[in-house]
């Protein structure tokens, strides 16, 4: 196993506001290889864009990051002045964001854009930025590179504007590109574009991604390793097979079956997950789950599950785990995740103790 | 300006009047002197009664518009809304708002479309003050019912927006769009501001009502995935027409237009195994502006399978019957899934 190009530890990131202390990050850790693809899925709140934040060093107040480590090759960023920490920022860690337009200068021409971070960084000889610039420009297929690149962001259409963002990121050939949701703002066709882009790059380039979505289709076609985190906490970590084929926490189990599949069977009913995520000011004790969690069990309700290991390379937070449930339930082994599959399993998306799914589902019902 | 075309439902079951009757209705908004937005192009369809027609499209393809056409929310250029028989675009005045009272609308944006300076109870008591239907203690009884109604605490009417999650607003806007019994509901992008795991909370809850209600809808998307799931039939529309209409059973496995074809072939699916073998259908250039759309087949631009120079660049297809309740309007459909080739 090669060594980790980042490595973060234990990492937690508060909020403080009037209202009180939002513990949007807590206790998160993880590591990315060199040229892997990790996905960090969740909903919004559940703290997927704090990390990635941190991780650059770009929480501002009243946001801080209380505890940790993220180490960098060998070094804690969170030690580094801000001096530092800028030579590090868009040379070896790129960042993509979300908006492409709220995330360039309206009255600035795109390739003088692409050029700053070049220039910037000293990494790039001065006579090559902008040749690169235009050769990256086309890299992220603009078509007629050499004439756009004159062009001022608003003559972009939202999928050139993205890809220019990728150009940008892409300029210092950085070792980690982190993409915060950067298909979202974008329609089906121009996101497939995109995110076989990346995947063409991260092959290319070997730049490591984290790609940081609420979408599990997206995070499906691109990592090989995916992060689940609900509420400020990893749920589960494990290969992007054993996260959508054999999901061991309940809130990754259910993510999957509420989410309308375009190749699934029509007529099933989408498994709601009851109520909503916790107040980060005010989270209930136990697993931060437990009252949305069908399958919880009186432990739920007073301790915290730690992270443990359920199989080789996967790991999930819970006390019950997805294996033991259907065990107890008598339904056999996960077999199907997508929504309507082993139907009768579930309770039809009601909060019961795993002896009432158990009575609900009449014992050993078979999958 | 195309023909106008007779929805395949009402050639299958000519016994059921539609409840909904679009012929040919065209929106162009003035964008300076001499030129418009040809933001809706001729646009036939029917929904029956009981029915879920989707309709899909990207950014810009005209979608909403058609929405707010057929509620009368802006006038139309040319053509007719039929609903239960009686032409709204006719009607103005009095008329038309009693005429109304049969449509309502859920819109994409809970935090938007709520007056925050209102109360949960008096925005949904709205459209029975407004048609004064209702007042004192029974108004008060409507609403509480209405809250129940939509999976929220009957006693939350003195609250306002801004105490709900995003999810619990929305459910607000569809006890509002309840409250006047109506028998069509134009559902505008209702999910996709909501979290994923909200979602389902959503569309479980409108299924739920059509049951209960025996309600029609017309559910405007992007996200083929969430239209497909609680559609009858599915229409897709492209740069202001609509270019094909099949059942959803069929969409999936059978697609008679190059474009719905390539949608489908973008769209993820959360199974990394499908996913590796995915074989995108590369759509050349952008969306063609509506201020000048392209000759002929407004597809052709970008169609992997389109005769250009040819009949595709010359002639405009219709929108026509394909196969049993299966509308396309393409030239070469008969090549769509031999010569493009994708792993769905």
């Amino acid at each position: 196993m090669t060594d980790p190009i980042l490595e973060v530890r234990n990492l937690s990131t508060h909020f403080f506001t009037d209202d009180g202390e939002v513990k949007a990050v807590r206790g998160v850790s993880f590591s990315v290889s060199p040229g892997e693809t990790l996905g960090i899925v969740g909903e919004s709140g559940c703290g997927k864009s704090v990390t990635a934040m941190s991780v650059l060093g770009l929480v501002q107040r009243p946001g801080k990051v209380v505890g940790g480590e993220i180490m960098f090759k060998g070094r804690d960023l969170l030690k580094f002045t801000k001096e530092e920490l800028r030579n590090i920022r868009g040379r070896d860690i790129a960042m993509i964001f979300q908006d492409p337009l709220s995330s360039m200068n309206p009255v600035l021409r795109v390739g003088y854009q692409i050029d700053e971070a070049m220039y910037a960084h000293d990494k790039i000889p001065k006579d090559d930025v902008k040749p690169r610039g235009i050769d990256l420009l086309r890299q992220v297929r603009v078509s007629d590179a050499e004439r756009r690149i004159n062009d001022f962001p608003h003559q972009f259409s939202g999928g050139m504007r993205q890809r220019a963002m990728i150009a940008m990121g892409l300029s210092n050939k950085p070792d980690l590109l982190i993409a915060d949701e950067p298909t979202t703002a974008l329609d089906v066709t121009v996101q497939a574009q995109i995110l076989e882009l990346l995947r063409d790059l991260n092959e290319q380039t070997g730049a490591a991604i984290i790609l940081i979505t609420h979408n599990l289709g997206v995070v499906a076609g691109l990592c090989k390793r995916v992060l689940v985190m609900y509420a400020g906490e990893i749920v589960e970590e494990g290969t992007a097979e054993q996260i959508f084929e054999r999901p061991q926490h309940p809130y990754t189990w259910s993510l999957l079956r509420s989410v309308p599949r375009i190749d699934a069977s029509r007529g099933h009913r989408l498994l709601s997950i009851e109520g909503l995520p916790p107040d980060l000011i005010d989270l209930p004790q136990g697993c931060k789950f437990n009252p949305r969690c069908p399958f919880r069990v009186e432990r739920c309700f007073s301790e915290s599950p730690p992270i443990e290991q359920v199989a080789p390379a996967q790991h999930a937070a819970c006390w019950v785990t997805m294996e033991r449930a259907y065990a107890e339930m008598g339904a056999g082994t996960i077999t199907d995740t997508s929504p309507g599959a082993a139907s009768g399993v579930h309770p039809g998306g009601r909060t019961l103790p795993v002896a009432e799914v158990q009575a609900a589902i009449g014992g050993a019902s078979g999958d | 300006m195309t023909d106008t075309v007779v929805a395949p439902a009402a050639r299958i079951t000519p016994a059921v009047e539609p409840l909904l009757r679009v012929v040919n209705v065209v929106k162009y908004f003035g964008a300076g002197v001499g030129a418009s937005v040809k933001a809706v192009d001729g646009v036939s369809f029917d929904i029956l009664p009981g029915e879920t027609v989707g309709l899909v499209g990207e950014s810009g393809c005209g979608k909403s518009t058609l929405g707010r056409l057929i509620t009368q929310l802006i006038p139309v250029t040319s053509g007719e809304v039929y609903v239960d028989g009686v032409d709204i675009t006719k009607l103005r005045g009095e008329n038309l708002r009693q005429q109304r009272k049969q449509l309502q609308m859920i819109f994409q944006d809970p935090y938007a479309s709520l007056d925050p300076r209102m109360t949960v109870g008096d925005i949904i008591a709205e459209p029975l003050v407004n048609f004064k239907m209702i007042s004192g203690r029974a108004k008060d009884a409507r609403v509480q019912e209405l809250l129940r109604t939509v999976g929220l605490n009957p006693y939350f009417n003195n609250r306002y927006p801004h105490e709900f999650s995003g999810g619990q607003r929305q459910r607000i806007g569809i006890a509002r769009a309840l409250a006047l019994n109506p028998k069509l509901i134009i559902c505008d992008e209702p999910v996709s501001a909501l979290d994923v795991s909200i979602q389902a909370q959503i569309i479980n809850l409108l299924e739920d009502l059509q049951r209960e209600f025996a309600l029609t809808y017309l559910f405007i998307a992007h996200d083929l995935s969430v239209v497909r799931h609680i559609s009858n039939r599915v229409m897709v529309m492209y740069l202001g027409k609509i270019v094909e209409v099949a059942p959803s059973e069929d969409l999936y496995t059978s697609q008679e237009h190059p474009y719905t074809r390539a949608l489908l072939s973008s769209i993820p699916v959360p199974d990394p195994r499908i996913e590796s073998k995915r074989r995108l259908v590369e759509l050349s250039g952008e969306i063609p502006s509506p201020l000048n759309p392209p000759s002929g087949c407004r597809f052709h631009t970008r169609c992997p399978i389109a005769q250009v120079p040819g009949v595709c660049a010359d002639v405009e297809p219709p929108l026509e019957l394909k196969a049993a309740g299966h509308l396309a309007a393409c030239h070469f459909s008969d090549q769509v899934r031999t010569k493009i080739a994708v792993t769905v």
